[in-house]
């Protein structure tokens, strides 16, 4: 299952931003000791571990928010304390769990702070922040007026997430920014992160608490604990091999569970048989190990056929939660899955249309990869 | 359901405070005549009045009554301000046509002066308008209306006779002057403590060391009596300009305005350090935090995140600051200082109630309108989405 694969082993030679043998102390109490770790360049680090194990602290040693006390942090070739702080910060792009937009400016002025900043043309700025937002699925024509206490909190993340991208910086920093909404904004959230990452490939240092997050986001995964790193490895090396009880326990006791986590229904999806009227008999082979889909004009779903025990079966479908996006992952597709009763579940696009289904059998192969 | 849910037992409550009111004014005198300013007053109640005018000034008590018994919402609404728009007129078109009739009986000398009946009339008349909801436009046509017959009737010459104005008249251009140097030296004050005030509240949001020493000492200040406080100055003041009498040629000396302008702006500095601080403290921090992240400097923190977000707090405590030391400033009098305090307190000296009552209502209209400009300012200096939140700072 080769081509199923979603997390490309990690280039471990092409890094821009390496920190070696790095130490930094709050007072007396030492946060981080002597840890060396290479950020891959154009993938999604993700740092986790169990409160107070100086993930937090790692990621705001790199923007030098957290002065460190011994080592050496490479940015570009060059050492970070040569660099002008402010510049430094200003081409990593940096998002945290309150968002922290600024409560009297518009969304286009916070969005546009950076670039601001950095004394780019009006023109290109409002060129700009009209992307940006339209990046985060925002309408720019409503939303760029809008003042941070008109948004509700998904919004606001989104619109943190746009302010971080601001000026294209190479580098981006997100102390977890998903950690304050709730878990279904949560996963819809991180389905659109994944969907930008696909496209922009920015270098990315996300901190989580949350295992399931960081094994759907990671590309590299990084376990820390006491401001040391226990593991760092690709998520599916991590999940086949924990190095020690440590990672064992924190991993979680349904850990081929999780490994659904790793794969998104873009990469797993085939084509579904759909048609506007309800005789699937027509277009159903018996036995076939997937659905046929009813769907309206526009190519929304309305209910699910499928053969079960030489009969067949229809299931409606009213809201959301009965099928999947494009960047939902494996275990969603599987969760509808057990809850519809049907062998596969629907993926469908931005605008609600079918275009593909996960089949059981697909979950399955994988699982047992 | 709705009526009941809509009549509250507080607005019962309110209404049941009106009438009582009403029905106690009718057992006080309504206003004082007087042969001169320290004669002996004459009052003058219901008797005085007459039936007609009693009457007349039973119909919004009536009128309240009504309401008790009117289900309809609309219909009650325009009776509360009926009621209160007449409470409102009436005593002063009864005063001023009473009031004049009995004074020209008592010679060239004598005056008339609204007392507690009126005061007691009035005040139930504000419990009315309590009760209604919200203010609405004819509401507010029905305040122009009073206002326009009060001042017609004024220019008939019918309050030349009231206390407060044969008092006004009696001081002449010494008004104005004393109303100016009030507003003067509560300005001169409140400047001092700004210059003062705003770079210590900033230097104790910096330093933890200067906070430990600003608010021990600003509690101390405030806790001593603001007579106590004007006293304890003359003292170091009168030596400091016999020391130096190039002082005293500036005006500094142990008496006068110079150490109610010191006193005054040592009260003053507590609101505006207290608020100013505050203000500095509540600014969200993850806010600063995204600021420093994104590559701001320190002075772009200062100036595009801190100030703006601050700047309502630190207007709101020189608000307060501003209606204290407008209050504080009548004492000023007492170290032989000027301002309205000079009324207030040569008219307790000589007896003489309107005098009092002139220099309180003067210095009760001052702090009302320095009060709304600066609710003005401070809405214009709040970020837009920020606006209408001022009950925080409170």
């Amino acid at each position: 299952m080769a081509e199923l694969r979603t997390h490309p082993q990690i280039p471990q030679t092409h890094t821009f931003l390496k920190a070696d043998n790095i130490s930094a102390h709050y007072g007396d109490t030492a946060a981080l000791k002597d840890l060396t770790l290479h950020i891959p360049a154009n993938r999604l680090t993700v740092l986790i571990g169990p409160s107070g194990c100086g993930k937090s602290t790692m990621l705001r040693c790199f923007n030098g928010l957290v002065k460190i006390s011994a080592g050496r942090i490479e940015y570009e070739g060059e050492s970070i304390r040569a660099l002008s702080e402010t510049d430094l910060r200003r081409s990593m792009g940096y998002v945290i769990q309150s968002i922290g937009l600024m409560p009297h400016m518009t969304v286009e002025e916070n969005v546009d702070l950076v670039p601001r900043l950095l004394g780019w043309e009006r023109a290109s700025r409002k060129e700009r922040a009209t992307r940006l937002l339209q990046l985060v699925q925002l309408d720019p024509e409503v939303y760029l007026g809008k003042y941070p206490n008109e948004l509700s909190g998904g919004e606001a993340q989104r619109i943190g997430v746009a302010r971080a991208l601001g000026a294209d910086p190479p580098v981006l920093l997100m102390d977890e920014p998903f950690g304050a909404v709730d878990p279904l904004t949560r996963e819809q959230l991180q389905n659109e992160f994944i969907r930008i990452q696909r496209q922009l490939k920015k270098t990315v240092i996300f901190v989580t608490h949350d295992i399931d997050e960081a094994i759907r986001l990671a590309d590299f995964l990084v376990i820390m604990k006491d401001g040391q790193i226990i593991q760092a490895d690709t998520p599916e090396k991590i999940l086949a091999t924990p190095a020690n009880e440590f990672v064992e326990n924190f991993l979680g006791p349904n850990r081929s569970l999780k490994r659904l986590t790793l794969f998104t229904a873009d990469h797993c999806m085939v084509e579904a048989i759909s048609g506007t009227d309800a005789n699937a008999k027509a277009y159903l082979e018996p036995e076939t190990p997937g659905c046929y889909w009813k769907v309206d004009p526009k190519g929304i779903p309305l209910s699910g056929f499928a053969w079960v025990q030489g009969k067949i079966i229809e299931r409606p479908i009213n809201n959301s939660g009965h099928t999947v996006q494009k960047y939902s992952s494996l275990r969603e597709c599987m969760s509808n899955i057990l809850s519809l009763g049907l062998p596969s579940a629907a993926v469908v696009d931005e605008k609600g249309r079918l275009c593909g289904e996960v089949r059981f059998e697909t979950i399955q192969k994988i699982s047992i990869s | 359901m709705q009526q009941l849910s809509s009549r509250s037992t507080f607005k019962k409550k309110l209404a049941f405070t009106a009438l009582l009111l009403f029905i106690l004014h009718y057992f006080l005198p309504f206003f004082l005549a007087r042969e001169n300013r320290i004669s002996s007053e004459i009052s003058c109640g219901m008797t005085t009045l007459g039936l007609m005018f009693t009457l007349l000034l039973s119909l919004p008590p009536l009128l309240l009554l009504l309401y008790a018994f009117i289900k309809s919402e609309w219909l009650s609404e325009i009776l509360l301000s009926l009621a209160g728009t007449l409470g409102l007129l009436l005593p002063f078109v009864v005063l001023a046509t009473v009031g004049p009739n009995v004074v020209t009986e008592l010679g060239p000398f004598a005056r008339y002066s609204p007392t507690s009946g009126m005061y007691v009339y009035l005040i139930a008349v504000v419990v009315i308008f309590l009760m209604k909801p919200r203010m609405r436009i004819y509401d507010y046509v029905g305040l122009l209306v009073v206002l326009a017959v009060v001042v017609y009737v004024g220019s008939q010459g019918s309050y030349s006779q009231l206390g407060i104005f044969m008092e006004a008249k009696n001081f002449g251009s010494r008004l104005s002057r004393e109303v100016l140097a009030h507003i003067r030296i509560t300005a001169i004050s409140l400047a001092i403590s700004i210059v003062i005030g705003l770079p210590l509240a900033l230097f104790s949001y910096q330093s933890q060391r200067l906070r430990k020493l600003v608010f021990p000492l600003l509690n101390i200040l405030q806790t001593i009596p603001g007579i106590a406080l004007f006293g304890l100055l003359i003292a170091p003041l009168a030596a400091l300009s016999q020391a130096f009498p190039q002082l005293r040629a500036w005006g500094i000396k142990g008496i006068g305005n110079t150490p109610a302008i010191i006193a005054l702006s040592m009260y003053a500095l507590y609101p505006i350090i207290r608020y100013s601080f505050t203000a500095f403290t509540s600014l969200d921090e993850d806010v600063i935090l995204a600021a420093r992240g994104m590559g701001m400097n320190s002075r772009q923190i200062w100036f595009t995140v801190r100030f703006p977000l601050a700047m309502a707090g630190v207007l709101h405590g020189i608000r307060v600051a501003l209606v204290q030391t407008i209050g504080n400033a009548t004492l000023a009098k007492l170290i032989g200082g000027d301002g309205l305090g000079v009324l207030v307190f040569e008219g307790l000296g000589q007896a003489s109630v309107d005098m009092v009552m002139l220099g309180m209502l003067l210095i009760i209209a001052l702090t009302v309108a320095a009060d709304r400009i600066f609710q003005v300012l401070i809405n214009f200096f709040t970020p837009i989405p920020l606006r209408g939140k001022e009950a925080l700072h409170d």
